[in-house]
């Protein structure tokens, strides 16, 4: 082995804590690239492996003939087209009234479309009437299986039925009712199969779903073929696949995945490389007359370029190895944990060979390019500078000069203020690792608090009510609901399914009717300010400013089974959560078809109590469904538990990278500065007021930082939240008070708490050794 | 590699001026300089602070260019040459020793000791390595760190580095100035050695009238020019030339 490369492998060795940390800070990019990555690839495929077994639709039309629909979709290229029935009745399960879904099959065979995995019990029996099949999250809700019985409302009244079988749709992957509906109460929701026969005679209509199936080759074209041959056919409404509720939830997650497994990597990439170039830029100043007399001795440019370099592709290989093994791991545990939680049947895990390849070259040009520039300098390094002594002997300069005249100030605070400026690529780097840091954690705990802020806007200030009800047409709820004890208000709302057609383009959605003057709803402007119900006209979410490209004032169709209406766009809203059209409750009868179900808002007595509240009303003559929408927070709150451990980890994660980062610049302080400790020791200065003296220099650059810190960790989180930005989504950076501080002391912990290796290094200072080395 | 041919000495300057700065900053470190280094000659270069001693050393060896004039190691030109061509001149050609040791802290003194050949991709000559390990002293510190080592252990390590490759020139800077007077009689006696007995040739630069002393002749600098030339020195005649150079 050539001495050179002895060099390098033993100088990595004698610096080891710092390689470690640099080493250590790639290895979580990397592998936090694999394991989102990965992540974000197995979950993919995990859907798709899901949607092609099931056959999961690719087109759902409504609207028209649906019979004459599907025929027109398979002329048009689609390999298959079924029709079927799907309504939302009234449901009673386990003594639960709650608005349900019914969706038609056929019993003799699993439909060629939007099948289901039967995962307890059984398939229909050939000729069922009184069997249905129960979605596996409502099984779970109300702790149904086979063999329970449930009631379904029809035409002739409550229904009983047998549940057969507990089943996984690709339909209800995420138990969403609509797009505008994707965070509900769980006990406001089923979906019951039902022989197709049954449940067109239970509800006395036919067929109102066209489903189409592409083939696995087809292509963009041939799918906007088949769609405008359901068009064309008298669909109203065409559902792509991507659209799709469920799908279109889970895909809010799965891009949440690809932005991570980009922006977070990046993060610790910078971090690493900025770590590696001190470490590197600081040895090779130490060792200009090193390379002065390897170069005196007859070494070319590229052969010291190359030995720097080296060092720097070693500490990247080391990280990304050890970052692909630990990615691959937690590739499989997040796609494990993920799957298990949404309940995709199918759970792909593949470690991706490119991914892999990617995630080593990371780490390889991380290390490359963190010692690039230490490397070309020590490369320009001028052979005559093998006669000079190392270091720098510049002049001190006007920062210096005025901290040397600051005589009031104890020697050590002026050495902590002086040293700010002397090694400006250190206090650089500290500071950069501390804004790194604090991107890190805000652009995640802003993307969380922002997301439970927003449940809080919608479940506080927008929607009002505190349950809803639907009833019986004409039994009289509203009065009986009035002399519930605890309701404080009874309004009557209206909620249907409508088709927003604004020249080409249309937007499926709910339109929801209140009073004039409700207080069931806030209707929060785009301002931020709360307006009234106008009496003409509608007021829509603002995500349909770009989707349908429309403005105030503009005439727009709504579509529903009872026909077209137009109405005109009186404003609109800024709602986090869903896209929905309101207007008043006449003029939503004269839009939406005739029911037999009319609904009512209500609002609670302050400390009631909730389960009492459901079960009282629940079992009101003429009351057929409940929904508590208080219960919708809790429901989130749960799945707060897995954000609040995203946001540990994720904080964890960055106050490792303020670490690594701190520490390398730190020990880089105090090997650069061993022969002046060593003297200060040997003056009879404690370690506690040398370490303290480089502490404070330290988290004065971190101090120094965090204002930048947090600013762009503001921006960054802002962005991070456009990019979940959507119709179902609309997300500002909202912070909890105390998050930015937090965020502030918590790195300036992290930089803390990296003081005390450095300390135990002062402490170390072999004042003998440091003499002899210096000569060496 | 272009080569002039020029005489038979081992190092050689002809009107060297060497200028640093420009314009009204611009300050003459060595002022038409002529000089010959013979072969197997310890030649050592004295002179106040500022004289040039270590410009002319630097531009002699070929780690420093020259602003005007011409200087050549063995037969060649040195001045005309390319950067990678005045670095193969110094790897087959020179060997140095620096007053603060300058050994790599991370190899052994063997591995330091080996270095240039090391880096010119040659094989060591274990004979020739044992003789001067033998001369110098240090068979028995081969496998230490420098800083397990003496002051002028770490030298004669930085000693044996210099004449290992049999480089035609040694230039030394200062070499026993970081060393104790005993360590430092020791090393000048072997560079003495060197060029008695294995006809190396040495420039030496020295503030040192003693370490002087060893050499076969000394050459005097003044504000860039050699202003004497002394031949057979004892350290009394040199600290006389030099009080009378103000020194």
């Amino acid at each position: 082995m050539r001495a050179t490369t002895h060099k390098s492998i033993r100088d990595l060795k004698r610096q080891w804590r710092q390689v470690a940390a640099v080493a250590v800070t790639i290895m979580l990019g990397v592998m936090v690239y694999i394991a989102t990555a990965g992540a974000y690839q197995n979950l993919s495929a995990s859907y798709q492996e899901t949607y092609d077994r099931l056959a999961f639709a690719d087109y759902v039309a409504t609207g028209g003939d649906p019979a004459d629909v599907a025929t027109a979709a398979t002329d048009a290229g689609a390999s298959d087209a079924i029709t079927r029935l799907q309504i939302d009745p009234p449901m009673l399960i386990e003594d639960t009234k709650l608005l349900g879904r019914v969706v038609g099959m056929p019993t003799d065979a699993h439909p060629a479309i939007d099948d289901v995995d039967v995962i307890d019990g059984d398939y229909f029996d050939d000729g069922a009437t009184d069997q249905v099949l129960l979605e596996t999250h409502a099984a779970e809700t109300f702790d149904v299986g086979p063999g329970d019985t449930l009631q379904i409302f029809g035409l002739d009244g409550w229904e009983t039925v047998t549940v057969q079988g507990v089943v996984d749709s690709p339909e209800y992957l995420w138990a969403a009712r609509s797009r505008q509906d994707i965070m509900s109460d769980p006990h406001s929701f089923a979906v019951v199969y039902a022989p197709e026969d049954m449940a067109e005679q239970w509800f006395g209509e036919g067929p109102n779903q066209a489903l189409a199936l592409m083939p696995a080759d087809a292509s963009d074209d041939d799918g906007d073929a088949v769609e405008q041959a359901m068009r064309d056919a008298g669909a109203t409404a065409i559902t792509p696949w991507e659209d799709q509720a469920s799908n279109a939830t889970l895909s809010e997650d799965l891009d949440g995945f690809d932005e991570m497994s980009k922006a977070f990597p990046a993060l610790f990439m910078i971090a690493a490389g900025v770590a590696s170039w001190v470490l590197l830029a600081r040895r090779i100043i130490q060792e200009r007359p090193i390379i002065g007399t390897l170069m005196a001795s007859g070494a070319r440019r590229g052969r010291v370029l190359r030995h720097y370099l080296g060092q720097g592709i070693v500490i990247g290989a080391i990280g990304s190895v050890l970052g692909v093994a630990l990615g691959m791991l937690a590739n499989r545990a997040v796609t494990t944990a993920y799957t298990g939680f949404v309940g995709v049947p199918d759970t792909v895990i593949h470690n991706y060979p490119w991914m892999i390849a990617i995630g080593l070259a990371f780490g390889i040009v991380v290390g490359i390019l963190g010692a690039l520039g230490p490397a070309i300098t020590a490369s320009r390094t001028a052979p005559a500078a093998a006669m000079r002594a190392a270091g720098s002997s510049k002049p001190p300069g006007a920062w210096s000069r005025m901290v040397a005249r600051l005589d009031w100030l104890p020697v050590s605070a002026r050495m902590a203020l002086r040293d700010i400026v002397r090694s400006r690529k250190r206090t650089f780097a500290t500071m950069l690792g501390t804004v790194l840091a604090l991107i890190l954690v805000l652009a995640s705990s802003g993307m969380m608090t922002s997301i439970v802020q927003a449940v809080n806007l919608q479940y506080t200030e927008i929607n009002l009510e505190d349950a809803t009800v639907a009833a019986q047409k004409g039994a009289g709820v509203d009065d009986a609901l009035a002399d519930v004890d605890g309701v404080s208000a009874v309004e009557p709302t209206t909620l249907g399914q409508v088709t927003i057609v604004a020249d080409d383009d249309s937007y499926a959605t709910l339109l929801h009717g209140y009073e004039p003057d409700t207080t069931m709803h806030g209707f929060r402007s785009q301002d931020g300010s709360f307006i009234d119900l106008p009496t003409d006209g509608v007021l829509i979410g603002q995500a349909v400013i770009d989707l349908l490209d429309v403005g105030v004032g503009d005439s727009i169709t709504l579509s529903t089974d009872a026909g077209d209406t137009d109405v005109t766009i009186a404003g609109f809203l800024d709602e986090p959560i869903g896209t929905s059209v309101y207007t008043t409750n006449d003029a939503a009868a004269t839009i939406l078809p005739e029911t037999s179900a009319e609904a009512y808002a209500l609002s609670f007595d302050e400390g009631v109590n909730r389960d009492e509240m459901r079960q009282t009303i629940t079992q009101l003559d003429g009351v057929v469904a409940y929904q508590d929408t208080r219960a919708i927070i809790s429901t989130i709150d749960d799945y707060l538990g897995l954000f609040w451990a995203f946001i540990g980890i994720m904080i964890l994660l960055g106050a490792i990278l303020a670490f690594a980062v701190m520490y390398v610049t730190m020990a880089v302080n105090v090997v650069e500065r061993t022969g002046e400790l060593a003297t200060l020791r040997a003056a009879g200065a404690p370690v506690r007021k040398v370490a303290g003296a480089i502490a404070v220099e330290s988290l004065l650059a971190t101090i120094i930082a965090i204002p930048l810190g947090l600013w762009l960790g503001a921006v960054a989180a802002q962005q991070f939240l456009n990019t979940f930005n959507n119709d179902l989504f609309q997300l500002d950076l909202m912070w909890s008070w105390w998050v930015l501080p937090a965020a502030a002391l918590g790195v300036l912990a992290a930089a803390l708490i990296s003081q005390i290796p450095a300390a135990r290094a002062v402490k170390k200072v072999d004042i003998a050794t440091v003499v002899r080395e210096r000569a060496a | 590699m272009t080569a002039t041919t020029t005489t038979s000495l081992a190092a050689q300057m002809r009107d060297g001026y060497k200028d640093y700065g420009t314009g009204e900053m611009a300050v003459r470190a060595l002022d038409g300089v002529s000089v010959d280094i013979a072969r197997s000659e310890f030649t050592a270069i004295m002179g106040p602070s500022g004289s040039g001693k270590s410009t002319l050393l630097h531009t002699l060896a070929g780690l420093d260019r020259l602003t005007a004039g011409e200087s050549s190691i063995s037969d060649i030109v040195i001045t005309t040459l390319s950067e990678a061509q005045v670095t193969e001149v110094r790897r087959n050609n020179i060997g140095f020793v620096f007053q603060s040791f300058n050994l790599i802290p991370s190899l052994t003194a063997r591995e330091n000791i080996t270095l240039p050949i090391d880096i010119a991709g040659d094989k060591v000559d274990k004979e020739w390595f044992d003789e001067i390990i033998g001369i110098l002293g240090l068979a028995d510190r081969l496998t230490h760190l420098p800083a397990e080592l003496s002051g002028g252990q770490q030298q004669r390590v930085a000693v044996a580095r210099a004449l290992v490759s049999r480089p035609e020139i040694i230039f030394a800077d200062e070499p026993s100035g970081n060393l104790d007077s005993r360590s430092g009689a020791e090393l000048l006696g072997f560079m003495r050695r060197a060029v008695k007995e294995f006809g190396q040739t040495i420039v030496m630069v020295t503030h040192d009238p003693t370490a002087a002393s060893y050499a076969d002749r000394i050459l005097f600098l003044e504000d860039g020019k050699i202003v004497d030339e002394m031949r057979d020195p004892s350290a009394e005649k040199v600290l006389d030339r030099m009080k009378q150079m103000g020194h």
